[in-house]
């Protein structure tokens, strides 16, 4: 029978990985890549964290772009690696959008642009949903899979294009582009001061920068809010899969609730919770029965049965922690698959260690 | 008394540290020493948080949230005559947007407010997690340069020199001692020095196991063996992070255990061993 995760792995076209930092997300991301790769799809996975090295976790050296790298494993399928750049996104989101070369090369040298797409938290959201939109209609890719921020506002990201194209259909952001015709009238009058508020806060070079950015943009604006939408629906699509991956920490497992909540707002299925990071067993006695051959027994062996009684009492608490987690995660999501890996005792590191977490949550677990 | 010595050196403590490193309890607990050290503290957290901090007698908190920072700013500040209702829609969004960052330099130019009106003794900020530490501690050199005069350019060079005056702000680096929370820790480490000029603390390493103790592996049975290799190599690994992390980064390093308790008992815990290191770094 084939485990929940190759079913995901041989059937999503996107697969999005939510957890807060410290869980492993960017491992969990790269292992679904391999089994996916394994099974023999094209996988690529990208990272939009602006400070995790997807190549460190895959253990590779070349440093890793916009542009995807195959990554050499022995998998019938291929694998891929991608890290967000937002500037490139952008360029080319503009360039793809403008109604002629001009307009493009007239916003891409706008200074307001150039901060704008570097720093903006918002843009970063944005431009990983673009990202992720472009790669899914990629004809080198079969599989995209990536991982969120590690922010509690991971989800932004799937609002985002909807939230820029209403910004740049807001009317304060119409009024100001629209080319000056005397200050007369009511929106004329209440535009001059708001002029005067925001020249005032950000100062007035940077409040023209920011005029002409978007007189420039206007252009191409029809195009850009419709692309939005389109990114915005093949997130929505039943073909984009979510998971979301926690830990048996405190601090992990709440998060992994807000995670939970948020996608029941949004209305997005939940399909898979990884356990990640469970404490590994070894043996089939608990943690009172070694503790009990630690009493009885002596020497080494007494030590080592009082070691293994820690770890197993460890493993028990992890485990019910995780169990209880997902009960409550099943009363919202009652088809939400499970799967677990354990914690690996050197950090992942290189591309065996991703393959032993994928073989991990491969296995078929008894459908509980 | 060395943690009191420790933590007068400035008066703003900023702890950063990527998510999963038990920053936020670091700080806490840091917060919870300062207290018992006799000193008045505030803890400051940037995201409504619900982590657990025992009550202190001189231990207050506070949450300022960057989302509503600039809002906030341009309510009290700039808008008092055109509708508020206009604010809240598309004004705030095309401000931020205007001047990236700007969110990030009032949270900042709150804190430096708190630390110049002498309220508490000690101000520690539950910092965000390690990437946007980076933007934040950077967004006030951006804005200064990026705009030219005003109230925000005012507020960005009052805010950088006291990032950047080692005896009003330091910041404090919390990871674990796994080799990607050291690496991060280490790029982020020079990055702030070089780039805001931001003086660092000793650099906190939390979450350490106890090492197993010295056994003969070989008489052991196949599971206690494999067990105890595996404790064994676990702590190997630890080891060789926080080797690294000693190598690549010139600052003196606290050692905080694994501790099992939860909430307050946590936050006790960690305050008692944060004491006890600081004895030994004095």
């Amino acid at each position: 029978m084939t485990s929940s995760v190759d079913t995901m792995c041989r059937e999503a076209r996107v697969i999005v990985i939510c957890g807060t930092g410290g869980v492993g997300k960017t491992s969990i991301a790269a292992a679904l890549g391999l089994e996916a790769a394994r099974l023999g799809r094209r996988a690529v996975v990208i990272t939009i964290d602006p400070a995790l090295r997807l190549a460190d976790a895959i253990g590779i050296t070349a440093s890793v772009g916009n542009e995807p790298q195959q990554v050499s494993a022995d998998v019938s399928g291929e694998l891929w690696v991608s890290m967000l750049d937002v500037q490139q996104t952008f360029d080319q989101l503009v360039r793809d959008t403008s109604p002629t070369p001009q307009v493009a090369a007239e916003v891409m040298n706008n200074s307001f642009y150039r901060t704008m797409s570097q720093s903006l938290s918002g843009t970063r959201d944005y431009m990983a949903a673009e990202r992720l939109y472009s790669l899914s209609n990629d004809p080198r890719f079969d599989v995209v899979i990536v991982d969120t921020p590690p922010s509690r506002n991971a989800l932004d990201f799937l609002e985002s294009p909807e939230r820029l194209a209403r910004f740049l259909q807001h009317h304060i952001v119409r009024l100001l582009i629209a080319p000056s015709r005397g200050g007369f009238g009511i929106a004329g009058a209440a535009m001059q001061s708001v002029t005067k508020i925001i020249s005032s806060v950000v100062g007035s070079d940077a409040l023209s920068g920011a005029v002409s950015f978007l007189r420039a943009f206007e252009g191409m604006e029809d195009e850009f809010s419709r692309h939005a939408l389109t990114v915005a629906t093949t997130l929505r699509s039943d073909a984009t899969h979510f998971v979301v991956v926690t830990a048996p920490f405190a601090d992990a497992l709440g998060e992994a609730d807000h995670f939970v909540s948020e996608l029941a707002r949004l209305t997005i299925p939940l399909r898979l919770i990884v356990a990640n990071r469970m404490p590994p067993t070894f043996g089939s006695t608990s943690a009172a029965q070694e503790r009990e051959l630690a009493a009885t027994t002596f020497g080494d062996t007494a030590l080592a049965h009082a070691l293994l009684a820690d770890m197993t009492h460890e493993a028990e608490e992890a485990s019910a922690k995780v169990i209880e987690f997902i009960s409550r995660t099943r009363t919202i999501f009652p088809n939400a698959a499970t799967a677990q890996a354990t914690e690996q005792a050197v950090d992942i590191h290189d591309m065996e260690s991703i393959g032993t977490l994928a073989d991990q949550l491969a296995v078929h677990l008894s459908s509980k | 008394m060395a943690s009191h010595h420790f933590f007068t050196a400035s008066r703003l403590l900023i702890v950063a540290g990527k998510g999963g490193v038990g920053k936020s309890a670091v700080a806490g607990a840091l917060a919870l020493s300062c207290a018992r050290s006799g000193l008045s503290t505030l803890l400051v957290d940037l995201e409504a948080s619900q982590n657990p901090l025992p009550a202190h007698e001189r231990l207050q908190r506070l949450t300022i949230s960057p989302g509503r920072a600039l809002e906030d700013y341009l309510l009290a500040h700039r808008l008092g005559l055109v509708s508020r209702q206009l604010a809240r829609t598309g004004l705030i969004e095309l401000v931020a947007s205007t001047a990236p960052g700007i969110d990030d330099l009032l949270v900042l130019g709150k804190i430096k407010s708190l630390e110049r009106e002498l309220s508490t003794d000690i101000i520690i900020v539950d910092g965000p997690p390690a990437g946007h530490a980076l933007e934040l501690l950077r967004a006030p050199a951006r804005l200064m340069q990026a705009i030219g005069g005003g109230p925000i350019h005012h507020q960005a060079t009052e805010v950088s020199a006291m990032l950047s005056d080692p005896t009003r702000c330091r910041v404090m680096l919390v990871t674990t001692p796994a080799m990607t929370p050291v690496s991060e820790t280490v790029e982020v480490a020079f990055d702030l020095e070089e780039s805001v000029g931001v003086s660092l603390t000793p650099v906190v390493v939390n979450k350490i196991d106890t090492s197993p103790p010295v056994l003969d592996a070989t008489t052991l049975e196949h599971t206690l063996r494999t067990a105890y290799e595996y404790a064994c190599a676990r702590s190997q690994a630890q080891s060789a992070a926080i080797s690294k992390l000693r190598t690549l980064l010139p600052l003196r390093q606290l050692h905080i255990p694994r501790f099992t308790s939860q909430g307050e008992q946590l936050i006790y815990a960690m305050a008692d061993e944060i004491e006890t290191q600081l004895e030994l770094l004095s």
